[in-house]
Order: C-alpha cells, then sequence, then structure tokens
C-alpha cells in the first residue's frame, strides 16, 4: 500500500499526536482538526490500536481498594457537596458536556413547557461539546422533539439522526435535522419500541442525507436514550 | 481476566447506564490501567488520582465508544495513557530525574510473556525490528514512558531537531509496515 506524499505529513503527524511527542499548540490543532477531518481521525485510530499492545508489557499492578469505593460514591452517591465537585470537573474538563450536562441543561425547559411530558430523554453530545443536541419522546404523539443546544453541520452538509437500538446489529435512520435549530421528528411506531434502552447518534452527511442507508460520514455526536 | 468480548458488552451496558457493568468493568481492567498510569506518572498518588479521573471519563464516554472504532482495550489504554500523560506534562518541574527512574523494559519480556503475547504484538515487535535500534527504542519510551523529544534528546545526545527528525522518519515506516 503507498501513501502519497503530502499525506506522509499527516501519517507522522498523527503518530506525533498519540505517542504526545507535539507542544500544547501543535496537539490542539490535531484535536481541532480531529473533529472534522476523518482521514486524519482515521491515521490516529490505527497508531493508537497498533501501539496498544506495547502495553503488554507493563506489569498489572491491583489499585488500593478504597480507590473504587471513592469512585463510585463519586458518581452514585449525591450529597450537596459531591455533586457539585463533579459538575466542577465535567465543566472544568475538556471532556464531553455529556449525559450528566444534559440532564441539567434540559431539566429547567421541561418544566416550562406546557407539552405533555417525555417518555424519554437523550442528550446526543460530541466529545468535545462541539454539537450537543437534546431529544425528547412524547409517547401520545409519536413524534421526537429535537433541539440542537450547540453546533451544527458542516457548510454543504447535513446532520442525520440515527438510533443504534439495544441489541441492534445496525443503526437506523430517524431522518436528517433541519438547520434550524428545533425540529420535530416522526418516529414510527416500530422503532418507537425500539427507543427505550437505545443509542441515537448523529453523523455528518451529503446533503439529503446518507445515500445508503447507513452512516457515511464521521459519527460526531453520540447520546443515550433515558427512560425519563 | 475477563475475555475481550466480555469487556466490551460491558462497556455497552456502561454505556445504559448499568452500575454492575461499571463495577465489573473496573474489576477486570483497573489493574492494567493502574500500571499504565503508574508507567507514566511513576508517582503512586498521582496514579491513583487518574485511575480516578479515567474511570469517571469512562462512565461518562462509554455511550462514544460504539461510534469511535477502537477495540475496548486500546479505548481504556487510550484513555488512562492520555490522562496520566495530560497530567505528567501539567506538572510545573518533572518529579524525578528520567535517568533516576529504573528501566523496566531493560528486563524484557519473560518467556512466559513472550509466549503469551498476541499476533498484534508480534506484528508491531517485527516492525519495530526494522528501524535501527536507538529509533525503536526512542518510540517505545515516547509510547510507555511519554518520553518527550527533550528528553529523548537528552536521552541520546542529539539536537532536538535531530530526534524529530528520527521519530518522524520512524512514524512513517512503522505506518508502511504495519499496513503492509
Amino acid at each position: 500500500m503507498s501513501e502519497t506524499e503530502d499525506h506522509s505529513d499527516d501519517i507522522a503527524l498523527a503518530g506525533e499526536y498519540v505517542l504526545h511527542l507535539l507542544n500544547a499548540a501543535d496537539r490542539r490543532a490535531v484535536e481541532a482538526r480531529l473533529t472534522t477531518d476523518p482521514v486524519l481521525r482515521r491515521l490516529v485510530r490505527d497508531f493508537e490500536t497498533q501501539f496498544a499492545p506495547m502495553a503488554e508489557d507493563i506489569p498489572e499492578v491491583v489499585p488500593p481498594a478504597a480507590l473504587k469505593a471513592r469512585i463510585e460514591a463519586r458518581l452514585f452517591d449525591k450529597p450537596r457537596k459531591e455533586r457539585r465537585s463533579i459538575w466542577r470537573w465535567i465543566l472544568g474538563g475538556t471532556l464531553a458536556i455529556g449525559v450528566l450536562a444534559g440532564a441539567l441543561v434540559m431539566a429547567p425547559r421541561l418544566m416550562d413547557m406546557g407539552a405533555p411530558a417525555p417518555a424519554m430523554t437523550a442528550t446526543v453530545a460530541a466529545e468535545d461539546g462541539s454539537l450537543v443536541v437534546a431529544a425528547r419522546f412524547i409517547r401520545e404523539t409519536g413524534m421526537l422533539d429535537i433541539e440542537r443546544q450547540a453546533g451544527g453541520a458542516l457548510p454543504g452538509r447535513v446532520l442525520e439522526l440515527w438510533l443504534i437500538a439495544d441489541g441492534a446489529e445496525a443503526p437506523v435512520s430517524l431522518g436528517v435535522l433541519p438547520p434550524d435549530g428545533t425540529a420535530q421528528i416522526t418516529v414510527p411506531a416500530a422503532l418507537a419500541g425500539q427507543l427505550s434502552g437505545g443509542l441515537l447518534a448523529i453523523s455528518d452527511e451529503p446533503p439529503g442525507g446518507s445515500p445508503t442507508g447507513a452512516p457515511t460520514g464521521a459519527v460526531l455526536a453520540a447520546g443515550p436514550v433515558i427512560d425519563a | 481476566m475477563s475475555g475481550i468480548d466480555d469487556i466490551e458488552e460491558m462497556i455497552v451496558q456502561v454505556s445504559l447506564g448499568n452500575r454492575a457493568a461499571f463495577s465489573s468493568l473496573y474489576d477486570a481492567t483497573s489493574a492494567k490501567l493502574f500500571g499504565v498510569c503508574l508507567r507514566v506518572l511513576k508517582d503512586r498518588a498521582e496514579a491513583e488520582e487518574t485511575l480516578q479521573d479515567v474511570f469517571l471519563r469512562v462512565w461518562q464516554k462509554a455511550s462514544l465508544y460504539r461510534a469511535n472504532g477502537y477495540s475496548p482495550m486500546t479505548w481504556l489504554i487510550t484513555l488512562a495513557r492520555n490522562a496520566a500523560i495530560d497530567r505528567l506534562r501539567a506538572r510545573k518541574a518533572p518529579a524525578v530525574d528520567i535517568d533516576e527512574v529504573p528501566d523496566l523494559r531493560d528486563a524484557g519480556p519473560t518467556p512466559e510473556a513472550a509466549a503469551i503475547a498476541s499476533s498484534e504484538r508480534a506484528r508491531l515487535d517485527g516492525c519495530l525490528e526494522e528501524l535501527e535500534a536507538d529509533r525503536s527504542d526512542a518510540v517505545r519510551r515516547a509510547y510507555l514512558d511519554a518520553e518527550s523529544y527533550k528528553a529523548l534528546a537528552a536521552r541520546y545526545d542529539v539536537p532536538l531537531n535531530t530526534v524529530r527528525t528520527w521519530l518522524r522518519r520512524s512514524l512513517l515506516k512503522l505506518r508502511e509496515c504495519l499496513t503492509r
């Protein structure tokens, strides 16, 4: 297999990124590119995968027993103080404003809506928070209310929403998200029954949506469907 | 140790908020991931804090796992290694002189460990062997010990730009060999 000449810069760059050899500014630049460049993303994933066997040399060391209890307490016990520190951790880091953050954002919105309460909700979020879409399924109407809270489609591209049902092999398209911030998507009855326990994902697709019935572009965001 | 499919299933279950699966995943993988953090940080207290962050991230990011195309252990090791190296780089000054750290790798794998080495491992080793010895050594030190260009330049007593050129060329050769 031959790689083209100007491709070789990106190969070396992806390797340097995986080995953490870049300075902070260059590392951030690569991270920014990774959100939009599937070729670079694949190079990084390949190096991570190919280098991971080196970790076989690293001896296992059992961490102190108290550590597990501490982690579980931080995640699952919710006294006020602890909760605040988890929020600081989530918001302070460069991590996904993921599922937990989504719940926070949505709570007040649910209260000021006169509409029927949603049976299920999901926050479909990119790892870096660059795309956040809240989804609420209203059983009475069979509609999925969509609200884009951050980010959007790339120029000349669209966002397509997918359901990966629990135990399903392949995602099923729920439709292309319109360019406006909010949308209502009718969920066919057969799919509505599969929402619970499933995963919603958003992929980058050409105008009109995936031509193949399966995601063709990068998966930009994902989030589990939570029973309300 | 659980099989790889079990770990994958545990991650999927964790993404759905299954606490029992999270507990099982921790039991199955925390010793490996703690080893990775310790290897990079060479400091037990810092490695413990990092491991804690890693598992908080696992809980929160598990829903992204199915979309990212990584195998389960690669994903977990990458999370742990990235968290440990981020922490290492954030230190104001190195806690230890790298030359004072005993080199675990010099001892080489035991015959038992070598015998059970995976086929992916054999392929990687084969490709590393095609590089000059100090260059494959530099790749290993960068991956396993998070040695920077600066540290590697000092270790091999060559200018920083030279070591950078070495590494970049080595990465191209490795990519070529590994995708052959």
